[in-house]
């Protein structure tokens, strides 16, 4: 493929070059910085794993189908950001549409068609009360919608007493579990199928547990509900004016845009959206209740900044957005697969959140030396995870040993102890094995420390030669660690050694991207 | 969020001077959430303990789980005011126990329910002891297992004491009778939707799961939507539940449900105001009110059923 850049054909390049364009063509991209951070992690996990879990389709299938009823409720949320507004309702319009939809449904007898279009019509009724506040009334988007959040909630525990409505009508299992390829596999498993039918049926029966058993309506759904939004984004006049809105708002009614009428629709298509995603949810839950959808609003957001749209409007993508969902739901998803301990998840969740804002920021700013920064931090971090591995055991066994001190010096003061104190206290035995893994840790700890903090320098005084002197540092570190019995530490060390090394050639692959016109 | 509790400020007053003039003794009572299924039963019963009482009861609700800013300035509100006792679910055990302290030296009887105070006295801690009963759900899911079948628990959140207890409990019985049983986790905050995409996961990812123990019955309904997703007939994997709520029951009779241990959720409200309101006329009051559990079966499905009125 030959790429025309200046006007001019590059016949020749070299494989160099080709990437280093690749590379400047995907950063130049919204949501890179999502698709970075879920390339990354889903690695770590899956090395974290045993026997892969992570990257077989049907775990990818999970993740798509569990991030469909959010995802379409960011999708709407992208749009209401993009002409810089805000809706922090939609977590309850989704909560109370979910539950009036399931209510209709179970109390009323409504036919299913019926009990969607109930949904569906209040979902538009709440989004033309919220829009026509903030467009026509010039209420402020942020303080319009915060009313909501309670005011929709409030109507929904109202309405149906809180109580969960029992099961849901099948109908509500195309929107979410129902799986196209069950009826073929039936048929098969009960030998009525022959000819070319029989032979796919088998072919979906032997791949059931490792693909097809996941093959479901929440992710089809999801998927066609971008695409059709994207779509309609690109290529009508709606959504060009979305953007317009955002941008410039005032510029936007001079040029003859009816800004009021589309900001209306955009926040109706918010609300329709978050009910929309309630059809989505009633599809996989076990019941319908107006307490779903708490702290939604939050996700969607998060998920709509994480795909690189701005808060302040005019400049995002919804394929940003797509990925942002993806990404929040496959750190739940890995983390729980990993196992790892509930609390470092949350402190695992906000620091990949921050990782994929920084891609982006630094992507924006297209400055070399904000790379350069950006990847030393991201090593000087492994540097500090792999610094964990034995300070962690070094440091809980000071604690213990310090803690120990202070509640013996309590009681030989005369204090009677609280439970929390005498707990504290610990018998020779413990105290032996804590000063052993003191002693057993003191060392590799202290070197480790001394290697963060000049990993730690590096960031703001680095160079080429000292980014790859720590990469070579850190490579020497892994078999020294995996000796001492250390081995959870070789994944931290091997990225943070890449990620170094990498930072040493962003000025070298900047001047090249600059030279070849890739940058542009 | 607080809006609704600066109302209830509001209202709380109105209610106090108004009842005063009728010198019904005011009870007060801050329950964790109104919406949750097995928290409705505990209110229940408050309301009708305080209604045989002759007590006026001011029920007072955070408008989501565990926001325990909120509680803190409806428990001072309901002090300043003059409640004669105060029955409460903390939503974080050490984190009310200063106002608590201030209740209690102010002379006002303070009912610990569901959830203990650690930190300060209370007049009395009305609860099902999770800790032992959990240890209960971990010998009733033993039973359901051959011992080297590996089994999911969905714990509840682990920042709370309720949700450690029940944890702890579990594990400990259940790994000393089944040392060879893995114990995959699957951590929520007290969410159904958590529960069921975690357990989405694991099934996806390994087909050697026999049962799935729930550390209360929404991770229970959630366990088994994620069941019902992947095309799981009822008791291929068995289901173990927590709290005893009425629609695990229902599950049970279908046959996805294998055992619960069921609290006495509306014991315990019952329980809490009855003894709320014994304290307030300075009647003495025993510090430790168990409230029992129930271990619910598809045998005893049907005395729990006449027990708590569910047809």
């Amino acid at each position: 493929m030959t790429d025309t850049t200046h006007g001019q054909t590059l016949p020749s390049r070299s494989l160099q070059d080709r990437l280093i364009s690749l590379v400047v063509r995907f950063f130049r991209a919204e949501w890179s910085g999502a698709l970075l951070a879920i390339i990354v992690l889903g690695l770590a996990i899956e090395v974290a794993t045993v026997d892969t879990m992570f990257f077989r389709p049907s775990n990818l299938m999970t993740i798509l189908n569990n991030s469909a009823a959010i995802g379409v409720v960011a999708g709407g949320m992208t749009l209401i950001i993009l002409t810089a507004g805000i809706d922090l309702s939609v977590g309850s319009v989704m909560g109370l549409t979910a539950a009036l939809t399931g209510y209709v449904a179970s109390f009323w007898g409504f036919p299913p068609f019926f009990a969607i279009m109930t949904g569906l019509g209040i979902g538009l009724a709440v989004g033309a009360f919220n829009g026509t506040l903030v467009a026509y009334f010039g209420m402020p988007a942020f303080i319009v919608t915060l009313a909501g959040l309670s005011i929709w909630r409030g109507t929904g525990h109202l309405t149906t007493n809180a109580q969960a409505t029992p099961k849901l009508p099948e109908a509500f299992d195309y929107f979410g579990r129902f799986n196209p390829f069950t009826g073929l596999r039936n048929a098969y498993r009960a030998d009525e199928l022959d000819g070319f039918a029989k032979t796919l049926g088998g072919f979906v029966d032997a791949n059931w547990l490792n693909f097809f058993r996941t093959f479901q309506m929440s992710m089809l759904i999801f998927i066609a509900f971008f695409i059709v939004l994207a779509v309609i984004i690109a290529n009508t006049r709606y959504g060009r004016y979305v953007y317009a809105i955002g941008s410039n708002e005032p510029g936007a009614r001079q040029a003859g845009i009816n800004t009021r009428r589309y900001t209306l629709m955009t926040y109706m298509f918010g609300s329709f959206a978050a009910a929309f995603g309630a059809l989505l949810f009633l599809g996989r839950a076990p019941y319908a209740k107006s307490d779903y959808g708490q702290m939604w609003e939050l996700d969607a957001i998060a998920a709509v900044v994480i795909g690189g749209t701005s808060l302040f409007g005019g400049r995002g993508s919804l394929w940003g957005t797509f990925m942002g969902v993806i990404l929040l739901k496959l750190i739940n998803n890995g983390l729980t697969l990993a196992q790892l301990n509930t609390f470092w998840q949350m402190v695992v969740t906000g620091g990949i959140i921050l990782v994929a804002v920084g891609i982006d920021i630094v992507r924006q700013s297209r400055d070399p030396e904000a790379v350069r920064k950006l990847l030393a931090a991201v090593g000087t971090f492994m540097a500090f995870l792999a610094l964990m591995t034995p300070g962690a055991v070094w440091l809980r066994a000071k604690i213990a040993l310090a803690e120990h001190g202070a509640a013996s010096a309590l009681r030989e003061a005369g204090t009677t102890l609280a439970p929390g104190h005498t707990a504290r206290l610990m018998d020779p035995a413990a105290i032996e094995a804590s000063q052993a893994a003191v002693s057993a840790n003191g060392l590799t700890t202290l070197v480790l420390t001394l290697v963060v903090l000049a990993a730690g320098v590096n960031i703001f005084r680095g160079s080429s030669v000292t980014s790859l002197a720590l990469a070579a540092i850190f490579v020497a570190m892994i078999p020294v660690l995996a000796l001492l019995g250390y081995h959870a530490a070789t994944p931290f060390l091997v990225l943070g050694a890449v990620v170094l090394a990498a930072s040493a050639f962003v000025f070298a692959i900047f001047e090249r991207a600059r030279a070849i016109g890739a940058d542009e | 969020m607080n809006v609704k509790f600066t109302l209830a400020g509001a209202t709380l007053a109105a209610l106090l001077a108004g009842t005063a003039a009728q010198a019904q003794d005011v009870i007060g009572y801050i329950t964790k959430s109104a919406t949750n299924a097995g928290w409705m039963m505990i209110n229940q019963g408050a309301a009708d303990a305080a209604e045989e009482e002759g007590v006026k009861l001011v029920s007072v609700g955070p408008s989501f789980q565990g926001d325990l800013s909120s509680q803190l300035e409806v428990f001072e509100n309901l002090v300043a005011q003059g409640a004669k006792a105060i029955g409460v679910a903390p939503v974080d055990s050490s984190g009310i126990a200063p106002a608590v302290n201030d209740a209690m030296s102010a002379g006002i009887p303070i009912i610990a329910i569901d959830t203990g105070v650690s930190g300060a006295e209370v007049t009395s801690f009305v609860a099902t002891d999770n800790y032992a009963v959990a240890k209960e759900q971990g010998n009733a899911a033993a039973a359901l297992v051959a011992d080297g079948d590996a089994v999911i628990y969905v714990t509840g959140n682990q920042a709370q004491s309720t949700g450690q207890e029940r944890r702890n409990g579990f594990v400990e019985a259940f790994s000393a009778a089944r040392p060879n049983s893995e114990i995959v986790e699957v951590p929520t905050e007290w969410d159904s939707a958590q529960a069921q995409e975690g357990v989405e996961a694991i099934l996806n990812a390994r087909d050697d799961i026999k049962m799935v123990v729930n550390a209360w019955d929404g991770g229970t309904m959630g366990a088994k939507a994620a069941l019902e997703n992947l095309g799981y007939g009822a008791g291929d994997v068995k289901l173990v539940g927590f709290d005893g709520a009425s629609d695990a029951i229902v599950a049970m009779d279908e046959g996805w449900v294998h055992a619960d241990t069921a609290q006495m959720l509306y014991q315990m409200g019952y329980q809490g105001i009855k003894a709320a309101a014994a304290a307030a006329r300075g009647e003495e009051v025993s510090p430790r009110i168990d409230t029992g559990y129930f271990l619910v079966t598809p045998e005893t499905s049907a005395e729990y059923k006449k027990m708590i009125g569910m047809e």
